[in-house]
């Protein structure tokens, strides 16, 4: 398979400044982050500065500047889920992993976000990783849950 | 604006008349009605971020914003109503919930305040510090007008660190109230574009991308984000704390040769900080690092001089005036028109530079004055000389619909001129860049084209000649150059069929030694019609120094010696009979043809080591680093006053702000020309009865048409009229480059002023130091073995000098650049490199090792 860089994805751009968004998207799409050096890309060819482009891509939610996790956790911060207490499970997410959301973890196994809702508010609070849902969330449950994918990648490491 | 009809429109009872196309809230201020605002600034776009400026319109809904309404005829605005104004509490209210306000709401904020002065040795609290409260807080201001005295919401301190790492300036964005004016200056008006949000929502906060300091993020440290922040979120470092100033002049920059208008503020009787004027004819409201923040470090340093001093018996011993001028005299009585040379420096002002020439020719009968200008006048005075006749306008640039910059950096040198470019290339011009190595106008370049170190002048030629000699065959140009045949096409697209062109020359690349192409292409560029050169030059007040002769070849007028007109004028005036030796040059000295007797320095120290002399005097504002047998202290441009000619012609009054007492500090400091009227007094010779500096400008505008009597400066525009022009010298043509090892490429520096580096008095610029060192590829200094800050050595032949390694990413493999100082004084590292810049050539083959290997 051919791995697909940020450099080559941007060249089909022409170099209107309409087009940064969409170069975004396109090499978060590829990369999976932005990084620093996608930016400078865009920005020489674009002709914006890079701290322009750090400026409008902070702005929306849908950007990320670290490359993610092997897994992804998203914490449900929407209404029923705050009220439940999601603020307490992204709290003790953010210790117990030692990062603050929006991160990833140094060891590169997980990532850390917050979601407005997941649509499922009979479970809250609750937690998704990767694309599974874990429902009626508590401080001990989570610490289960957090092992069995630090454990389970552990066995297919060896 | 074009349209100058005037409309009528209505505040509160008062009709007024405001120009046609303004906003509502333009037109209030102009006709002196106050409305409350936070982000909108004369010189920004409208943001409508604060929502102050709400007024009621009769016939609108709502309360529209004044500072995005257009003002229409037979408007009728009411400003301060009682929903207004409590909407506008209501706001502020809100915004003071995140913005630390005790020196706002305080109930003891006015007995506090005669205290916060207070000097103590601990840290005590006396009235509180979160901000540098100068009074130029413009929220203060609001608070007063709503009268606001408590709170109905709980505050946040939002808990950013405050921001002391760059130099010059600290941020403090707890105090921020996202008022977003310093992003629009930084966006709109500087087009740098360093500042920017980040994130948003509450976490909405000003910065560079990724956090990343501003050195690294490409910031010019203009100060123009400062100039506008309504709060005490953004401040100078060196006069944060100096309360509200006493009051200010205008004056002129005495840094470079742009000449922008500065208000200079004073407290206590001293300098306290440069801010730019809004001087539309010069620098538009903007300036640079070096006249924004330069000025107090440069003339209020602790290593200043501040006494004469003399070498007797070989004793370094305090002078009074009466003995410094006796002891001049009597070593400058009777000596040979060759035994005696005065170098001047062309940042002195036209009074001094006009007062040494009269002192050489009529005092000394001899023509050895020279001005180190001559070390960065690459192709020689009589080239300089057409270059001046033609028009130079700064302002032009922003019109332009072709840009080419050659050899061009505006980041730290000249950044008015970026300023421009980046304007006009919002209007839709186009930008072609020459550079060997990147510059700061690289990213807005349509076309960069990257040559080899030290050929631009090769690839203007190219260019020159396919444009208008329609010239084909360029393979030579684009192999010397190493620019690929396509690249140049690319460039040849934008430029060709303009109507007009704007060709900028930057300072640096007139000092190769291999500038035939480059002098040749220039000259044949600026005898088309719709070509406007504007050739950048360090020196301030260099086109003042050819206006008033301090050349041994050009008298008073800049005319050529050897005018028997004026120099029958010069002989009437002066009553004495004009000298007709060819007088020593600078360069004569340098290479050890000449060895002057007594040897004169006026704020010029172009030497690392003591000239070889009998007798060495130095006048200037710094004690040079070597021998000197008797030194004269001037005053700075902070300290007297006098006038300086721009590179446009413009004759600019340059007042001194601090008139010191004789006893204090630099008050022994005395004018240039008043030193040298007294020596020549003490000498018993006449023509020399100057009281002020107005009286030798009234003296030069006699002699010399263009200059206003004093009192009567108009800054127009101005063309040098020369009668007898020099034979043109021949440039040195193109010779074949080593291919094989490192290319030495000097380069001049631009931060000297008079005698000094200025980089080794302030401290911000040492942060910065951004010509220190040999500068190279990061890929070379991996093969070198070497890391940033490590020393090298460089040897070419029998010369070799040492200095730490730069490593940038941008700089051309296998190039080497150094910059070159136009004045040794304070300087540390770069004095061991005399021997390379002595060198023949520029650029020149060397070799390079680590020290130590």
């Amino acid at each position: 398979m051919v791995v697909k860089t940020a450099a080559s994805v941007l060249e089909k751009f022409s170099t209107r400044r309409e087009n940064l968004i969409p170069m975004l998207q396109k090499v978060q799409e590829v990369e999976g982050f932005i990084s620093p050096e996608s930016i400078k890309l865009i920005s020489d060819k674009l002709r914006i500065s890079e701290n322009e482009i750090y400026g409008v891509s902070t702005f929306y939610a849908q950007f990320r500047f670290t490359p993610p996790g092997e897994h992804s956790i998203y914490v449900c911060m929407g209404t029923a889920c705050h009220v439940k207490g999601g603020q307490q499970i992204l709290n003790m997410l953010e210790y117990e992993l030692g990062i603050k959301e929006g991160q990833t973890t140094e060891d590169g196994r997980f990532d850390l976000n917050r979601v407005a809702c997941l649509g499922c508010c009979a479970l809250a609070p609750v937690i998704k990783i990767d694309d599974k849902i874990y429902s009626q969330m508590s401080v001990l449950k989570l610490m289960d849950v957090l092992e069995k994918y630090t454990q389970s990648v552990e066995v297919t490491d060896e | 604006m074009a349209n100058n009809s005037k409309i009528k429109l209505t505040f509160n009872t008062r009709e007024v008349e405001a120009p046609e196309g303004v906003t509502v809230l333009r037109a209030a201020e102009l006709n002196d009605i106050y409305i409350p605002t936070l982000c909108s600034h004369k010189d920004l776009s409208p943001f409508g971020g604060c929502r102050l400026c709400i007024v009621e319109i009769e016939g609108m809904r709502g309360y529209p914003l004044s500072c995005s309404t257009i003002a229409d005829d037979g408007m009728v605005v009411l400003t301060e109503t009682e929903a207004i104004r409590e909407i506008r509490t209501e706001l502020v209210q809100l915004i003071l919930s995140e913005h630390p306000s005790s020196c706002l709401i305080c109930k003891e904020a006015d007995e506090c305040k005669p205290f916060t002065k207070t000097v103590r040795k601990s840290g005590v609290t006396t009235g509180c510090r979160y901000c540098p409260n100068d009074g130029q807080c413009e929220l203060q201001d609001v608070v007063n007008y709503l009268g606001i005295t408590e709170l109905s919401y709980p505050v946040i301190y939002k808990e950013h660190e405050p921001e002391r790492m760059d130099p010059f300036f600290d941020r403090d964005y707890n105090l921020c109230i996202l008022c977003g004016r310093c992003i629009r200056m930084c966006q709109e008006v500087r087009g740098t574009s360093v500042l920017a949000f980040n994130f948003r929502g509450n976490k909405t906060r000003v910065g560079t991308a990724f956090g990343r300091n501003h050195i690294e993020a490409g910031c010019e440290f203009c100060g123009a984000c400062i100039n506008v922040c309504p709060t005490g979120a953004l401040a100078e470092k060196a006069s944060k704390w100096d309360g509200i100033p006493d009051g200010s002049v205008i004056a002129t920059c005495p840094y470079c040769a742009i000449g922008c208008q500065l208000e200079l503020f004073h407290k206590d009787g001293w300098f306290s900080k440069a801010v730019p004027v809004h001087d539309s004819e010069v620098n538009d409201g903007q300036a640079c690092l070096k006249g924004r923040f330069c000025m107090g470090e440069v003339s209020h340093h602790f290593e200043r001089a501040r006494k004469p001093m003399a070498r007797i018996d070989g004793y370094w011993k305090e002078q009074l005036w009466d003995e410094a001028i006796e002891k001049a005299a009597e070593k400058l009585k009777d000596l040979k028109p060759d035994e005696f040379a005065m170098l001047i420096s062309p940042d002195c002002t036209n009074e001094s530079l006009f007062t040494a020439q009269k002192f050489v020719r009529t005092v000394m009968q001899s023509n050895s004055i020279d001005s180190t200008a001559r070390s960065s006048l690459g192709g020689g005075l009589p080239f300089w000389e057409r270059m001046f006749q033609k028009p130079i306008k700064i302002q032009e640039i922003k019109k332009a619909k072709t840009i080419l910059a050659i050899g061009l950096d505006t980041r730290f040198n000249f950044s008015i001129i970026g300023v421009e470019i980046r304007k006009a290339i919002k209007a839709g011009a186009r930008l072609v860049t020459i550079n060997s190595r990147r510059s700061n106008l690289a990213q807005y370049s349509h076309c960069w084209l990257q040559v080899e170190p030290a050929t631009e002048g090769i690839m203007l030629d190219a260019l020159v000649k396919s444009l208008f000699n329609n010239a084909t065959d360029l393979k030579k140009e684009l192999k010397l150059s190493g620019v690929k045949k396509e690249k140049l096409a690319d460039a040849l697209e934008l430029l060709k069929g303009q109507d007009d062109l704007m060709v900028i020359v930057g300072p640096r690349i007139f000092s190769y030694t291999d500038n035939a192409d480059l002098i040749s292409s220039i000259t044949e560029l600026s005898k088309k019609d719709n070509v406007s050169i504007i050739p950048l030059y360090y020196g301030t007040n260099t086109r003042g120094a050819i206006d008033l002769g301090a050349f041994p070849e050009i008298l008073p007028g800049a005319v050529f010696k050897g005018d028997e007109k004026t120099t029958k004028k010069l002989e009437s005036a002066w009553k004495v009979k004009f000298p007709k030796d060819d007088g020593i040059t600078i360069d004569k000295i340098q290479a050890g043809e000449c060895r002057p007797k007594v040897l004169y320095l006026v704020g010029a120290v172009p030497f690392a080591q003591r000239p070889d002399c009998d007798y060495l005097i130095v006048q200037d504002i710094y004690e040079p680093d070597f021998d000197v047998d008797l030194y004269l202290p001037a005053t700075s441009f902070l300290e007297s006053s006098g006038t300086l000619v721009n590179m446009e012609g413009r004759v600019q009054d340059a007042p001194g702000v601090e008139k010191l007492p004789d006893s204090v500090m630099y008050g022994r400091a005395r004018p240039d020309w008043w030193i040298l009227s007294q020596i020549a007094k003490q000498l018993d010779v006449a023509g020399f009865d100057y009281e002020s500096s107005d009286n030798v400008l009234d003296e030069i505008s006699d002699l010399a048409d263009g200059f206003p009597k004093s009192g009567r400066i108009h800054r127009k525009m101005d063309t040098l009229r020369v009668e007898t022009v020099l034979p043109e010298t021949v440039p040195v043509s193109a010779k074949p480059r080593k291919k094989s090892g490192f290319l030495l490429v000097m380069q001049p520096g631009g931060y000297s002023y008079r005698g000094v580096d200025i980089t080794s008095k302030v401290e911000g610029l040492q942060i910065l130091n951004p010509e220190e060192g040999f500068h190279l590829n990061s890929e070379d200094a991996k093969e070198l073995g070497i890391t940033e800050g490590e020393k090298l050595i460089v040897t070419a032949g029998d010369k070799s000098g040492t200095a730490c390694a730069r490593i940038e990413d941008e700089i051309p493999k296998g190039a080497i650049y150094l910059f070159k100082p136009l004045a040794f004084g304070g300087l540390k590292d770069r004095c061991d490199l005399e021997q390379l810049f002595r060198l023949e050539t520029n650029p020149c083959p060397v070799e390079v090792k680590k020290v130590g290997v």
